[in-house]
């Protein structure tokens, strides 16, 4: 099955391979500058966000897709959807602002200088537990605020996470296809 | 060109660009509708009661705020068909003697059908409502605004926040009980 694919490959020469190398190349490089692009525009380090707990159900399931802002001279509201990593702590979580307090500051960007205080819809305490230590969250661990909201696609990375066999499977057969096609 | 892969490539791709232009014409209908939609009445907020009270344990130096509120609203009108759920809340906002602004949701609420949007609400608050700052008598001679907000959440699309009541002006704090 495979001698006829090879032989393809062998006519196909040194420099088809060369090319398609590039592509696939080119195809990575475009992906990851519209990522950081919108990462630029939004200023947050992570512009689209896959939900991947229960506690904001019925709002968010897992697999929903979140779209986030973080403008620089925005406040936070009380009611806003927020995502937030404590450092230290490797998964970001998407939770709603219960209270924000703005303390007295004459600066450039009175904004920044705000304490948060969240909590998941479907929990029953708000959040002091999980911010390991701190009282409140400050806006440098605010990753964003949810804008817009796609359901169920972001399932496929949760999928992948789950069953690593799939992930491998489906990188093995793209990278198979983008070598061996021939246009 | 007509291999079995490059077909199936044609169809998923048609159809991914159809569910994609689906949600897309969904998630723009509700900004039209709600456009046209017949603007929300205002609902009305009523603080019946307010206390001041220390916290417990090492909450000592925080005041704590106990309120008694009543809510008349009616939101149906938010309800389309690209509405999978309202979140209610009750927002306190008030200024305290140290100068920090506070914006606290003392009461939620998640409403999923019309049904239950007619909201006839007569309860003590859900969440407990402490100052920061952690002085003494920072909060009595403060005044609190209380809102009614919603946060309209599509199937598809963008989130909605708004505004569905207030109280008439601004609401006293009382002096703190000491004797508790």
């Amino acid at each position: 099955m495979f001698t006829e694919e090879l032989k393809a490959f062998r006519r196909l020469g040194f420099r088809h391979v060369l090319l398609q190398a590039l592509n696939f190349a080119s195809v990575i490089a475009s992906g990851l500058m519209i990522w950081k692009g919108l990462g630029l525009i939004t200023n947050s380090e992570s512009p689209i966000v896959v939900v991947l707990s229960g506690s904001m159900e019925p709002a968010f399931y897992r697999g929903d897709l979140l779209f986030l802002t973080n403008p620089v001279h925005e406040r936070y509201h009380t009611g806003d959807i927020t995502v937030y990593k404590i450092p230290g702590a490797d998964i970001p979580i998407v939770h709603r602002v219960l209270e924000t307090h703005d303390a007295k500051y004459r600066g450039p960007l009175p904004a920044q200088n705000q304490r948060l205080l969240t909590k998941g819809d479907n929990n029953d305490v708000n959040d002091i537990e999980l911010y390991r230590g701190l009282d409140y969250l400050e806006r440098k661990h605010i990753v964003g605020k949810v804008r817009g909201f796609l359901p169920y696609i972001g399932y496929v990375t949760i999928a992948m996470n789950d069953f690593p066999q799939l992930k491998y499977a489906l990188l093995g057969g793209l990278g198979l296809l983008a070598l061996i096609q021939r246009e | 060109m007509h291999s079995l892969y490059a077909r199936v490539n044609n169809i998923s791709a048609l159809l991914s660009s159809c569910v994609m232009g689906l949600l897309a014409a969904i998630a723009l209908s509700s900004v039209v509708l709600s456009m046209f939609e017949a603007p929300l009445e205002g609902g009305a907020v009523l603080v019946k009661g307010v206390k001041v009270v220390h916290g417990k344990g090492r909450a000592y130096q925080h005041e704590h705020a106990i309120v008694n509120f009543e809510i008349d609203a009616d939101l149906t009108p938010l309800f389309n068909w690209n509405t999978k759920q309202l979140f209610l809340y009750l927002d306190a906002e008030y200024t305290n003697s140290k100068g920090v602004k506070n914006a606290v949701v003392i009461w939620d609420r998640i409403v999923r059908r019309k049904e239950d949007a007619n909201i006839h609400v007569d309860s003590r608050q859900k969440y407990s409502f402490r100052d920061v700052t952690g002085f003494r008598s920072v909060i009595s001679d403060a005044s609190a605004t209380y809102t009614l907000r919603y946060n309209l959440m599509p199937h598809v699309g963008v989130l909605v926040y708004g505004t569905a009541g207030s109280t008439n002006g601004s609401v006293a704090f009382p002096p703190m009980i000491n004797h508790v």
